[in-house]
């Protein structure tokens, strides 16, 4: 029963990423000047090294033997190559740019859930009194602030108009650090990135815990324990708290799995991370279609297992899903 | 695909049972109790008053045109005349730089752009063109999403699961892909829909991106709401009494489902706004010279470190609206929800 | 303030550092050009600044690492440190770098059989970074491999060797056999063309041309550097990540003229930060050079506060706007003049920063290249410079063309100046009577969109950078009929134009070479080509770099249009 549920789970998944690519192939063949040969072969090219190259690049098949030998070099023999930047291995690419996007990531997770869980907490604490509205004003700003105008205000502040000065003087250049050559410019690189990058989950995961433990306090269990004479801080943090952890984590889930897919792109490219994210806004610029179909595999597969993963979840976690 | 999914999950939460008679009277006796909400809604007459003001602000008190370049121009200023785009002088002479804001309401208040054009005016006009985006995208939205979300979740079966993947590939599906193959696509072939005709320059093309990539957002609680009503037990005792299904789908289900929609108003808004002014970047949108919150940023970005204010002022309207939004949003389902106000 | 006057600002700020003598000093600036390379000089020079690693930032990486087949400004600004071929632009700054010195050839070639046949004697004792000795062998495999990987410009510019045609319809198979002959015995290499081409020497200057070690595989190799024979060698290189570049252990100088020795040990080309973020990192003292050109929004910042790090060079270039002449409303002569009446070249010039750096024009040939004679057709007083616009001609040739009210659509890349560039054309458009629109698309696929025939493109914003320094490099190849290919995205003559007696003055000229005749020919033909407005010139840009404080004796080579880093200094 448990094993049909996972195969027939899997099945989905991969009907979902077979849909997705298919959909980038065609969208990406329909759309006219997105045509390699030309951008391969280089400015004035004669009409028969188009024709060679397109020849070379297998660019002159039918389109369904295209999109299976694309499938094949990226799933089976892994050698499949950049349109751009030739002779690029496409999936090596992308395994070598994960671990800065796990940086980043993980780094803003830390920061997302300490700062989320403190505003919820707090919030819910002094619930409709004055900090409460002040955190939630506060959290909404935070949600409401675009990441990139965000990130493109702390580079003009960091690194240019208060690089000088006291607050600023030890941001490093942009880009990424390898953490174990050098934890500490690891540290120093990641520090503004993951504060950017966190803000807006911080906001949203603040309102969403308060208002999760705020419900829970309408359940009886809460009375009792407050009957019993359970202090306040206790009722809160041990049962209240306990309790709305749920959604939080399953949310956690959805967007930690998208982000890890590259969904930090703005981040990365603002700070001049080298990550997935990057990866595929450079593809998506240079329409180089095997870099993305690569990358938005990878990252249909993450958001595609994160969704997975939190059905399942929530199904075991929450006794009102299950007994429908 | 969800990047930095700016709203995250942040789904109203509606209980199942919130099936209340006559519940709009209620909703509007007790959104008025409500003082933030007010003070929100007051905020977005603010800014909705000040946009369909543009043309008075531009024409009477500014006297400007801000959508033609203005690359001659020039402005008396404390009894100075000083051009509106001034080539620097200093040093190697290179590089031209827009006339910063003046704080003064009749003359570039907040500085002009790269093409002399005044700011403040373009800014008011461009709330005009993100506001009717985000509105129209929302309705569009709310009625796919109410749709899809009701056939998944009544008719259940295969409709469901054919459905839940068509939102999964959706919602992972690289949004930004298709906007730069549709811009580019639309650049010389048309679309014609009947009377109804696409080029790149329409403001449709924008709408419907934005309104199409958020349907699984709303979908899927919708879908998860009339699965719960559909198991309900007044719901089994309909079809147990051989009511047509049309019928329980008018009476029972979509009354609820139009409560949970009209929460997901002022969110959505929200969100479409703040996708608008990414579409922007792409060159998809509002097309020069009409301005657009998200043009604006996105011209202003160029100018980030000369005449920072460009970029600044399109942002901080965006956060305030937001946030207004967000709150109207917070009052509008306490109002139509009361359980969900959570006061202990 | 003018370029050479911050030269001069530098050589005062150099003495206060380092104290060399002034001649010294001088030399360096390139004030004696003639003497800039005098050995001892030199020597001591070297003694002083050797050393160190220069950190250069850019954008993004620039495709495949194979001199042969890459075609972009990023690399082709590196290749010549890396690589050499058998003749090469001097490397050296300014006009200095206009002419042609031999490089692996021993000396210039003999040309005989009425132009249509080179000799060149090989150097000797010339090693490659993989410390093979080069050969003729090598020279030979090279040119073969030019056709192997389909490179570029192999059916363009190579096209003439004797045995192309089997190499362009046959590339795996190509031997060149008569067309590229090595004489082991006497060490020579003979190329024998179909029929004379008077630019044939700058073709075999540029970075396709580049001898590799004979055994290098015969397709692209992406990301695996190939050996060369300059001071530096490829080390490693991720295009995701940087590429880097060191000192080749085998390189022994031969000629200074051709590849000196480098003074910096070490080149990191790191990738990935915006143009704002580079600016930022020069400032910070982070990197060295930027490749790419600051934002215009930042040049009055760094021209004010940082006068002593900005450069600014003449290139050969310019700016234009392709107009279609096959499709209405500019398929009308009237109708092309007028738009080149009305348009304010100095509010255009505005967008790119500036008059400071650039020059508003009015014909296709920049300054300094062969018959450059500058006039101006369409502007209030039409002679030798461009004045103003003269609105009211333009209003009346629209009104005579009878085009007035139809649909223009301008569609310009989305990089910050074109995208300005555009919406003025936009206002300019609807003020002489058009119905103007604008549309913008991604650089990266914005020039083989417009080149298209079949994308229907009127009129666009775009640019073009000499490959060498030679007038049909402008004139035939934008606006020659061979360039004119419809429905294919490489077609660069954007415009569609095609005149007859033009181009066969224009075939004329190129058998003629560089002579003074060949010069006057050009001078005409480029007038008569602007008497049709096939294209609206605009500026002729220069480039600008940034620095970082401790970069030292920057300069630009003219005829490559890129960094002659070899003679660059962070020490």
């Amino acid at each position: 029963m448990m094993l049909a549920a996972l195969v027939q789970r899997l099945a989905q998944m991969l009907f979902v990423m077979f849909g997705i690519s298919v959909l980038v192939f065609l969208i990406f063949f329909a759309t006219p000047g997105s045509d390699p040969a030309a951008r391969i072969a280089g400015k004035n090219a004669a009409p028969e090294t188009l024709v060679a190259v397109r020849h070379d690049f297998g660019l002159d098949q039918p389109l369904p033997v295209q999109y299976a030998v694309m499938m094949k070099k990226l799933f089976v023999t892994h050698d499949l190559v950049s349109f751009v930047n030739r002779g690029l291995k496409v999936v090596p690419a992308i395994i070598e740019a994960a671990p800065v996007t796990l940086s980043l990531v993980f780094g803003a997770a830390v920061f997302w859930l300490i700062g989320g869980l403190a505003v919820g907490i707090l919030a819910a604490a002094w619930r409709d009194g004055f900090v409460d509205r002040i955190l939630m004003i506060l959290s909404l700003t935070g949600v409401a602030i675009p990441v990139f105008w965000l990130g493109e205000m702390t580079n003009l502040l960091s690194q240019n108009r208060l690089h000088d000065t006291l607050l600023f003087s030890w941001v490093p250049a942009l880009g990424y650090v390898s953490l174990h050559a050098d934890p500490t410019g690891w540290f120093k690189a990641l520090l503004l990135p993951w504060l950017t990058l966190s803000l807006g989950f911080i906001g949203i995961y603040g309102r969403v815990l308060r208002a999760n433990i705020v419900e829970t306090y309408q359940e009886d269990f809460i009375r009792t324990a407050r009957a019993k004479g359970i202090s306040e801080t206790r009722v809160l943090l041990r049962h209240a708290l306990r309790m709305s952890l749920v959604p939080f984590v399953t949310m956690f889930g959805l967007d930690f799995g998208a982000l890890v897919g590259g969904g930090a792109l703005v981040t990365e490219v603002i700070f001049g991370l080298n990550g997935v994210g990057k990866l595929t806004y450079d593809s998506l610029q240079s329409l180089d279609l095997p870099v993305i179909m690569a990358s938005v595999m990878y990252a249909s597969f993450f958001v595609v297992l994160a969704n997975a993963i939190v059905d399942m979840t929530y199904a075991v976690l929450d006794p009102r899903t299950r007994s429908h | 695909m969800a990047t930095e999914p700016a709203f995250g999950s942040a789904v109203p939460t509606l209980s199942d049972d919130s099936r209340a008679r006559g519940p709009w009277t209620q909703a509007l006796h007790r959104f008025s109790r409500d003082g933030s909400a007010l003070a929100a809604a007051l905020v977005l007459v603010v800014v909705v008053v000040a946009s369909l003001l543009a043309p008075i602000y531009a024409g009477r008190i500014a006297g400007v045109d801000p959508f033609s370049s203005n690359l001659e121009g020039e402005i008396t200023l404390a009894g100075e005349n000083i051009p509106v785009l001034a080539p620097s002088t200093e040093g190697l002479g290179i590089g031209v730089i827009p006339i910063g804001p003046t704080w003064q309401l009749n003359t570039y208040f907040l500085g002009a752009d790269e093409q002399g054009r005044d700011v403040l005016a373009r800014l008011l006009y461009g709330g005009r063109a993100t506001l009717f985006i985000g509105s129209a995208s929302t309705a569009i939205t709310l009625v796919l999403a109410a749709f899809v979300g009701i056939c998944a979740g009544f008719f259940g079966g295969w409709i469901d699961r054919v459905l839940s993947r068509v939102l999964d590939i959706l919602w992972a599906f690289p949004i930004y892909l298709l906007a730069i193959s549709l811009s580019i696509v639309l650049l010389n072939s048309r679309i014609e829909l009947g009377p109804l005709v696409i080029d790149s320059s329409s403001l449709i093309i924008p709408i419907i991106i934005i309104g199409v990539i958020y349907v699984p957002y709303v979908a899927r609680p919708i879908r998860g709401q009339v699965l719960a009503l559909r198991k309900s037990d007044f719901v089994t005792a309909a079809i147990g009494l051989g009511v047509p299904p049309h019928r329980i789908l008018a009476r029972d289900i979509l009354p609820n489902v139009i409560t949970t929609l009209i929460v997901f108003v002022p969110l959505m808004m929200a969100l479409n706004i703040a996708t608008e002014t990414a579409l922007s970047f792409l060159s998809l949108g509002v097309q020069s010279p009409g301005a657009s919150w998200g043009t604006i940023i996105r011209d202003g970005q160029s100018l980030l470190y000369s005449r920072p204010w460009v970029s600044t002022a399109p942002g901080l309207v965006i956060i305030v609206t937001i946030v207004a939004l967000n709150i109207l949003g917070d009052g509008v389902r306490d109002a139509f929800d009361p359980r969900a106000k959570l006061r202990p | 303030m003018t370029a050479s006057q911050v030269e001069r600002e530098r050589f005062v700020r150099g003495r206060s550092c380092i104290q060399p003598s002034l001649s010294i000093a001088l030399v360096a600036l390139g004030l004696f050009p003639g003497l800039s390379h005098a050995a001892e000089n030199r020597a001591d020079l070297m003694q002083a600044h050797r050393g160190g690693t220069v950190r250069v930032v850019a954008k993004s990486a620039g495709g495949t690492i194979d001199p042969q087949i890459n075609y972009a400004p990023l690399y082709w600004s590196y290749y010549g440190g890396v690589y050499d071929g058998l003749v090469t632009f001097r490397k050296a700054g300014g006009t200095d770098s206009l002419t042609i010195v031999a490089d692996l050839a021993e000396a210039m070639p003999s040309v005989e059989n009425a132009g249509k046949t080179y000799v060149f004697k090989l150097r000797k004792g010339i090693k490659f970074s993989n410390g093979k000795d080069l050969t003729t062998d090598d020279v030979v495999a090279s040119f073969q491999r030019i056709f192997k990987v389909s490179s570029p410009t192999s059916g363009t510019w190579y096209k003439d060797i004797v045995g192309a045609d089997a190499c362009l319809a046959k590339p795996a198979d190509c031997t060149l056999d008569g067309g590229v002959v090595a004489d082991k015995s006497k060490w020579t290499i003979t190329i024998n063309l179909t029929a004379p081409d008077g630019e044939f020497l700058d073709k075999l200057s540029m970075p396709h041309a580049s001898i590799l070690p004979a055994e290098t595989v015969g397709k692209d190799v992406g990301i695996d550097p190939i050996p060369g024979t300059g001071p530096y060698a490829f080390e490693s290189y991720d295009p995701n990540k940087a590429l880097i570049w060191a000192r080749n252990p085998h390189f022994k100088e031969w000629s200074v003229e051709a590849q000196p020795d480098g003074y910096a040990d070490r080149f990191e080309l790191r990738f990935g930060l915006t143009a704002d973020a580079q600016v930022n990192a020069i400032i910070n003292d982070q990197a060295d050079v930027m490749f790419d050109q600051p934002p215009a929004s930042r040049l009055a910042e760094l021209g004010t506060r940082f006068p002593t790090q900005v450069h600014l060079d003449p290139q050969l270039a310019f700016w234009y706007l392709p107009l279609n002449v096959n499709l209405a409303p500019f398929d009308n002569l009237k109708a092309r003049q007028a738009l080149a009446h009305a348009i304010d070249l100095k509010a255009v010039v505005n967008f790119f920063g500036g008059r400071n750096l650039a020059t508003p024009t009015c014909q296709i040939l920049p300054p300094g290249m062969q018959g450059y004679k500058p006039f101006c057709l369409h502007t209030k007083d039409p002679g030798s410079k461009w004045t103003a616009p003269d609105l009211e001609k333009a209003k009346q040739l629209v009104d005579e063309s009878g085009t007035k009210g139809q649909t223009v659509t301008i569609l310009t890349e989305d990089g910050e100046i074109s995208r300005n560039i555009g919406s003025y054309l936009q206002s300019v458009l609807n003020q002489i009577g058009y119905n103007a629109n604008i549309k913008s698309i991604s650089g990266n696929i914005h020039y083989g969109y417009i080149q298209n025939t079949s994308n229907k493109v009127q009129i666009s914003v775009t640019q073009w950078y000499a490959d060498y320094p030679a007038a049909s490099d402008f004139l035939n190849v934008l606006l020659g009929c061979g360039s004119f290919r419809e429905g294919s995205d490489s077609s660069p003559n954007i415009s569609g134009f095609c005149d007859k007696d033009l181009q066969a003055q224009m075939d004329k000229a190129l058998a003629l070479g560089i002579t003074d005749q060949a010069g006057e020919l050009w001078a005409a033909i480029d007038q008569g080509m602007m008497k049709q407005v096939p294209l609206i010139p605009l500026f002729n840009p220069k480039q600008v770099t940034l620095v970082s404080k401790r970069m030292g004796n920057f300069q630009f080579s003219k005829a490559t249009n890129t960094w002659a880093y070899t003679l660059g200094w962070v020490r």
